[in-house]
C-alpha cells in the first residue's frame, strides 16, 4: 500500500514538475535575437537590454519611495521611449553585481547575447573594449557635452581614437579622516574645514602618524592605529596604486607599460614598508581587505583610511540615523612629495556593447545619448559628483563639497592608463605587495617584480587588442 | 582488569568522548549562531573589534529591507522550487537508470556506466558557456527549466543509487519475477523502498548542491523576478561599500531552509551515506 503511495505519488509530482519547468518563467525577449516587429503607431518594435551595477538608489536620491538601484534607469527608459520617435523602443533594465559582471558578460558574449547597455564605472570595463566587444560612441557626443565635461573624464574614455563611454558622473577618490581622534591627539592644526578636501606635505603627514601613534588617549581609542593598508586582494587597490606614486613615479609610459621600476617607484614601496613596520598602520595589512579597513575606521580603530563620495556619503548617513558609531569625518588628499595631491577618479558611464544587431545598436545609442544629455535626467549624477560643469554649478549649493571635487580635478591621473588587461593587471598588484610586508621581497624587488609581471600581462593583452591592432 | 575497573575507564573514555564532541559541535554551531545574531546588527557592529557576542541593540531593519523593499518571498520561492524540483527528477530518473545498470544486464551496459560516471570528473564551469547556448536555443534563459533540466542531466543521482541497488539481493528481484511481477513492478514495489535510505541521502545532497549552485542560476535567471535567492541578495551589495549585516540576513533566510530539510531528512541521511557503501 505503502509503495503504492509512494509511486503514486513520485509520478504525478514528476508530472507536475516537468510540466512547470519546461513551460514556465519567460524569455520572449531574448538578449540577442533582433526582437523586431510592428510596434505601437506603426514603428517598428526594438527592445534592448541595459545592465547596471549597484550605483545609487532612486531617480535622484534615496529618500524616494520604492528607490532602488535601477530606479533610475527604469525612469530614463520611460522618458525615452515617450518621446522617441525612430522606433517603437522598450529598455529592459536588470541589476548586476559587481562581482557577477564577468562572469555574466564572458557567459553572454560567448553566446553573442550581451547587454545592449551597460552603465557602470569605467576601469573595470576597460578590458571590454580592447576585445573589441563595445561600440565606439563618438558619434554621439557633441561639442556641448565637449565643453561641459573636462577633458580628463574624456581622457580616461577614450582608447585609441575614440570614445567608449559617454560619461555621466564620477567618484573621486581621497582619504577621510577622524577629526576627533586628530584632536585628541593633538592634531587640531591639521583638521581642514568641514567643507575641504585637505592636503598635507609628506612631512606633516608622517607628523600626523607619529602622534596618532603616540599621543591618542588608550581609553578612548583602544586598539587604533593611524592609518589604514590592506593587501589581501584587489578591492580598493586604486589607492594602493595612487601610494605607489607618492613620490613622482608616473606609473604608465606613453606606450602604455610600467615604468614603476626606478627609484621613485622604489622609494615608494620603501616608504609603505616603513609606515607598516614602525606600526603606523593596521596590523596584518597582507590579510586585510579594503572592506575590513573600512570597517575598522567606522569603528574608530583608524584615524585615517580611504573613502569616495558614495562611501563618504553612506558613513555619514549611517551616523546620523545611529547604526554606526558617530565622530567628526572630514576629507584628505592622499600626500605626494611634489606637494600636489594625488587624485584620481571613478568615472561612471555608460557604454554600448557589440550586440551584431543594427538597429538596437542604433537605439542602445541613442538610448545612452539621451539620458547623459537630458538636463533633468543629469541631475541624478549628483548621487556621486557630476562630470558636467554645469550640474556641479547648479546644485553646489546642495553639496558644498562639489567645488572642493571640482579644485581638485586637475590634479586627475589616469590610474588605469587604458592598458588593455587591466583587470588581469589588478591581479598582479596585491601578491607583490603581500610579499613586501612580509618581508619576503625589497622594496627594490618588489618594484621590479611588478614591473615585468605587470609588463608581461600588458603586452599579451595587445596582441588581442583591438585598439593595439587597428 | 575487574569489570567494575573497566567499567570506570570506559565511563572516563565516554566523558572525555562527550567533551570532544561538545567542543566540535559548538565549533560547527558557531557560524550559525554568528550568522544569525549579525543579521540582527548593524553593519558597522557585524565588524567590530572586541566583537559584541550578542547584539547590544537589536534591529530587524535588515530583514524588512530585503523582505518589503526586494523580491526575497519570490526570490525564496524561486529557490525552493528549482531545488525541489531538481530533486524530485534526479530522484525519479537517476533511480531508473541506477536500478537499470545494477540489476539488468543489456549490451555495453558496464562501458555506457563508466562512461556516464565518468562526466562526474568535469567540472560544470567548463561547461557553461555550451549549455547556456543550448538552453538559450530552447529558449529557457529567464525559465525554471533552464535551471532545472540541466542539473538533472547529471550522473551523481546515478552513481549513488546504482551503489545502494548493488547491496540488494539479487535473489529478491529474480523471485519477484518468478512470481509473475514485470521489471517496472519489481522495481518500484520490491527495490525502490528498500533503498529509500539511499533516496533520502541522495534528496539533501543534490536539494544541497542546487540549493547552492551560484553561477549557473546567476547566468540563467537573469530577471530580477527570477532570481534565486542567493543570487538575488549578491545583487544588493556595492563593491566598495557592502552591507555586513544585510549580506547576513540573506545568509541566514537562505539557511533556514536547508536547515529544515536537513532536520526532516537526517535520519534517512545519516543511515543512507553509509549504507550503499558496503556490498554483501
Amino acid at each position: 500500500m505503502n509503495n503504492k503511495r509512494l509511486f503514486t505519488t513520485m509520478t504525478a509530482l514528476l508530472l507536475i514538475v516537468s510540466l512547470m519547468a519546461g513551460c514556465s518563467g519567460n524569455n520572449k525577449a531574448g538578449n540577442g535575437a533582433a526582437s523586431s516587429n510592428a510596434g505601437k503607431g506603426g514603428k517598428e518594435k526594438v527592445e534592448i537590454t541595459a545592465w547596471l551595477t549597484p550605483q545609487w538608489k532612486g531617480v535622484l536620491n534615496a529618500s524616494e519611495q520604492g528607490a532602488d538601484y535601477d530606479s533610475f534607469l527604469k525612469y530614463a527608459a520611460e522618458k525615452f521611449a515617450a518621446q522617441y520617435d525612430k522606433y517603437d523602443a522598450s529598455v529592459k533594465v536588470e541589476v548586476i553585481a559587481g562581482d557577477q559582471r564577468d562572469q555574466l558578460l564572458n557567459v553572454n558574449l560567448s553566446s553573442n547575447t550581451p547587454p545592449d547597455v551597460f552603465f557602470e564605472s569605467v576601469f573595470p570595463m576597460g578590458d571590454y573594449v580592447h576585445r573589441g566587444a563595445m561600440v565606439p560612441l563618438t558619434d554621439i557626443v557633441d561639442d556641448e557635452a565637449k565643453k561641459d565635461i573636462d577633458q580628463s573624464f574624456w581622457d580616461a574614455v577614450t582608447f585609441g581614437d575614440d570614445i567608449y563611454f559617454y560619461p555621466f558622473q564620477h567618484n573621486p577618490g581621497t582619504l577621510v579622516y577622524n577629526a576627533d581622534m586628530f584632536r585628541a591627539a593633538g592634531l587640531e592644526k591639521f583638521v581642514g574645514s568641514e567643507n575641504e578636501i585637505k592636503t598635507w606635505t609628506m612631512d606633516e603627514y608622517q607628523q600626523i602618524l607619529d602622534a596618532l601613534k603616540t599621543n591618542l588617549p588608550k581609553d578612548k581609542y583602544p586598539n587604533a592605529y593611524p592609518m589604514a593598508l590592506y593587501a589581501v586582494n584587489n578591492q580598493g587597490d586604486t589607492w594602493n596604486l595612487a601610494y605607489l606614486r607618492t613620490f613622482g613615479s608616473p606609473f604608465f609610459n606613453n606606450e602604455g607599460n610600467i615604468v614603476l621600476d626606478d627609484e621613485k617607484g622604489a622609494k615608494a614601496a620603501a616608504w609603505l614598508k616603513k609606515l607598516y613596520d614602525g606600526g603606523y598602520t593596521n596590523p596584518g595589512a597582507e590579510s586585510v581587505s579594503s572592506n575590513d579597513a573600512n570597517a575598522m575606521f567606522q569603528n574608530q580603530q583608524l584615524g585615517i583610511s580611504f573613502t569616495n563620495p558614495i562611501l563618504f556619503s553612506n558613513m555619514k548617513t549611517n551616523m546620523e540615523n545611529g547604526t554606526s558609531p558617530k565622530f567628526d569625518v572630514r576629507l584628505a588628499n592622499i600626500p605626494s612629495e611634489s606637494g600636489d595631491p594625488l587624485s584620481f577618479t571613478y568615472v561612471v558611464g555608460a557604454s554600448v556593447f557589440q550586440s551584431g544587431n543594427a538597429k538596437k545598436i542604433e537605439v542602445a545609442k541613442d538610448f545612452v545619448k539621451f539620458f547623459s544629455t537630458d538636463p533633468e535626467l543629469v541631475k541624478s549624477s549628483k548621487n556621486g559628483i557630476p562630470v558636467r560643469s554645469s550640474v556641479a554649478e547648479e546644485l553646489k549649493g546642495e553639496n558644498p563639497l562639489f567645488a572642493a571635487y571640482d579644485a581638485n580635478s586637475k590634479y586627475l591621473f589616469n590610474f588605469t592608463g587604458n592598458v588593455p588587461g587591466y583587470s588581469q593587471l589588478r591581479e598582479v598588484l596585491y601578491p607583490e605587495l603581500q610579499a613586501l610586508y612580509l618581508g619576503q621581497k625589497t622594496p627594490e624587488q618588489m618594484v621590479k617584480d611588478y614591473q615585468t609581471n605587470g609588463n608581461k600581462v600588458i603586452e599579451q593583452n595587445k596582441a588581442g587588442s583591438v585598439i593595439y591592432n587597428k | 582488569m575487574s569489570v567494575t575497573k573497566r567499567k570506570k575507564k570506559m565511563e572516563k573514555f565516554d566523558f572525555v568522548s562527550n567533551v570532544i564532541i561538545t567542543l566540535f559541535a559548538v565549533l560547527n554551531l558557531f557560524p550559525l549562531y554568528w550568522l544569525f545574531t549579525s543579521s540582527l546588527k548593524n553593519s558597522s557592529d557585524v565588524v567590530k573589534m572586541p566583537p559584541d557576542w550578542w547584539p547590544k541593540s537589536i534591529t530587524f531593519s535588515n530583514y524588512v529591507d530585503i523582505f518589503q523593499n526586494q523580491p526575497a518571498l519570490r526570490w525564496t520561492f524561486n529557490s525552493i522550487y528549482v531545488s525541489g524540483a531538481t530533486t524530485i527528477l534526479v530522484i525519479v530518473i537517476g533511480s531508473m537508470a541506477a536500478y537499470a545498470f545494477s540489476k539488468i544486464n543489456f549490451k555495453f551496459s558496464n562501458l555506457i556506466y563508466i562512461i556516464f560516471v565518468s562526466s562526474l570528473m568535469i567540472p560544470k564551469e567548463i561547461m557553461i558557456v555550451p549549455l547556456f547556448r543550448i538552453v538559450q536555443n530552447f529558449d529557457m534563459v529567464n525559465a525554471y527549466g533552464g535551471m532545472i533540466w540541466p542539473n538533472v542531466a547529471g550522473a551523481f543521482g546515478v552513481f549513488l543509487l546504482k551503489g545502494f541497488f548493488d547491496t540488494t539481493p539479487n535473489a529478491l528481484r529474480e523471485a519477484a519475477r518468478i512470481d509473475g511481477a514485470s521489471e517496472w513492478r519489481t522495481f518500484t514495489r520490491i527495490m525502490l523502498p528498500i533503498v529509500k535510505p539511499g533516496i533520502g541521502a541522495l534528496f539533501i545532497l543534490n536539494f544541497v548542491q542546487v540549493w547552492n549552485d551560484y553561477l549557473w542560476q546567476l547566468v540563467v535567471g537573469q530577471e530580477k523576478l527570477m532570481k534565486t535567492l542567493m543570487v538575488g541578495t549578491a545583487t544588493l551589495m556595492q563593491d566598495l561599500n557592502p552591507n555586513f549585516a544585510y549580506k547576513m540576513a540573506g545568509a541566514t533566510v537562505a539557511a533556514i531552509p536547508m536547515l529544515i530539510i536537513f532536520i526532516l531528512f537526517q535520519r534517512y541521511f545519516t543511515s543512507g551515506i553509509t549504507a550503499g557503501a558496503v556490498k554483501e
